[in-house]
């Protein structure tokens, strides 16, 4: 019980994380129900073996990146969907649709990038540090110095266009 | 970028959507759905494979000359094995340790499950050249008491149709396969680089 009331609390302060990522990795909205799921209940499974050694949120995005790189496009699945609707379609109410495009332009160009980068790039808009960026990614720091590096030359390139 | 992701997160962290119960529900809605996950057309594939092999085997006397019974052991040992390495490579692809692996090993461990499935695949496809000829004579025999490697005619438009079938087929399975592999490697370099 004691358990359950730990996950949940664990999964709301930090709900945003895996709306970050499905959003990075889907293409469209009936995928990143299905991966949104898929996360929650990897989550669920493995909390007994999270240990505290490491903060929550880097175990979150570790089992999220995880998850999404593995995930099963094929699976149909039912029951709750529409009760996901709700989760995902997040309300970003701002006063100036600048920002709104801005946030859209962004996404567009980070879906350009290949799995590894788009999970870095998250990381370190996320304000990760590259120690952190290593350790959940298996790639040495200086290596993480480079691809972010790269990233953000390609993602430049790619606004210019 | 940055700033623009920050505003961005701030909103999304001021809107909280979950619920306890929706928490829950997803948790046992995906139990449900790993349970189903073990491929439902492989493991119907491996029920009818095992179905035939019964079937051949407990009729095993009515092959009775060394080349049917060449062909129905052909037969048996093809579904046997071929069901057992799909499904081996299906749930390897599945383990993948997500909790304990960071995402480079999962990428390799993920790639190489997936390779192997390929692998099997491909198998189960050149095996399928050799079901196509021993399968009709032991049906044959079994069914309707004919030897079938004593009649021509059924041969003629058998292997042609079989093989036209096959290579059409074929077609298709190396064009997905070679689409999934091109796949595989681009990860892999992804990693290299």
């Amino acid at each position: 019980m004691q358990h359950k009331k730990e996950f949940i609390t664990a999964i709301k302060e930090n709900e945003g994380i895996i709306f970050k990522v499905t959003s990075i990795y889907c293409a469209n909205k009936e995928d990143q129900k299905d991966l949104y799921q898929e996360i929650v209940y990897q989550l669920w499974k493995s909390f007994p073996s999270f240990r505290n050694n490491s903060k929550i949120s880097t175990w979150m995005y570790r089992i999220a990146l995880n998850t999404s790189i593995t995930h099963l496009k094929r699976e149909k699945r039912n029951g709750i969907k529409l009760e996901l609707d709700q989760i995902i379609e997040y309300k970003i109410d701002y006063k100036d649709t600048l920002i709104e495009d801005r946030i859209k332009l962004m996404y567009a160009h980070i879906k350009n990038l290949n799995t590894i980068e788009k999970g870095i790039i998250l990381l370190f808009l996320e304000g990760k540090s590259h120690n952190e960026i290593a350790n959940i990614t298996g790639f040495s720091t200086t290596n993480i110095g480079t691809k972010i590096s790269r990233i953000k030359e390609k993602l430049k390139s790619e606004i210019k266009k | 970028m940055k700033n623009t992701w920050g505003e961005m997160s701030t909103e999304i962290d001021k809107q909280k959507k979950l619920t306890d119960k929706l928490i829950m529900m997803m948790t046992k809605e995906k139990y449900n759905k790993t349970l189903r996950r073990i491929s439902i057309p492989e493991t119907i594939g491996t029920v009818i494979c095992y179905i035939t092999v019964l079937l051949i085997l407990f009729n095993f006397e009515k092959l009775d000359t060394w080349y049917l019974q060449l062909s129905g052991l052909l037969s048996v040992a093809i579904l046997i094995v071929l069901p057992i390495l799909s499904l081996r490579s299906i749930k390897k692809m599945n383990t993948v340790n997500i909790s304990k692996n960071n995402i480079k090993q999962t990428l390799i461990d993920f790639n190489k499950g997936k390779q192997q499935f390929k692998n099997v695949q491909k198998l189960g496809f050149y095996m399928s050249f050799i079901i196509l000829i021993v399968s009709l004579p032991v049906a044959g025999k079994l069914m309707r008491n004919k030897d079938l490697f004593l009649e021509d005619t059924i041969w003629m438009w058998y292997i042609p149709f079989g093989v036209i079938g096959l290579f059409l087929f074929a077609k298709w399975v190396f064009k997905y396969y070679m689409s999934s592999t091109s796949e595989a490697e681009n990860i892999l370099k992804e990693l290299d680089n």
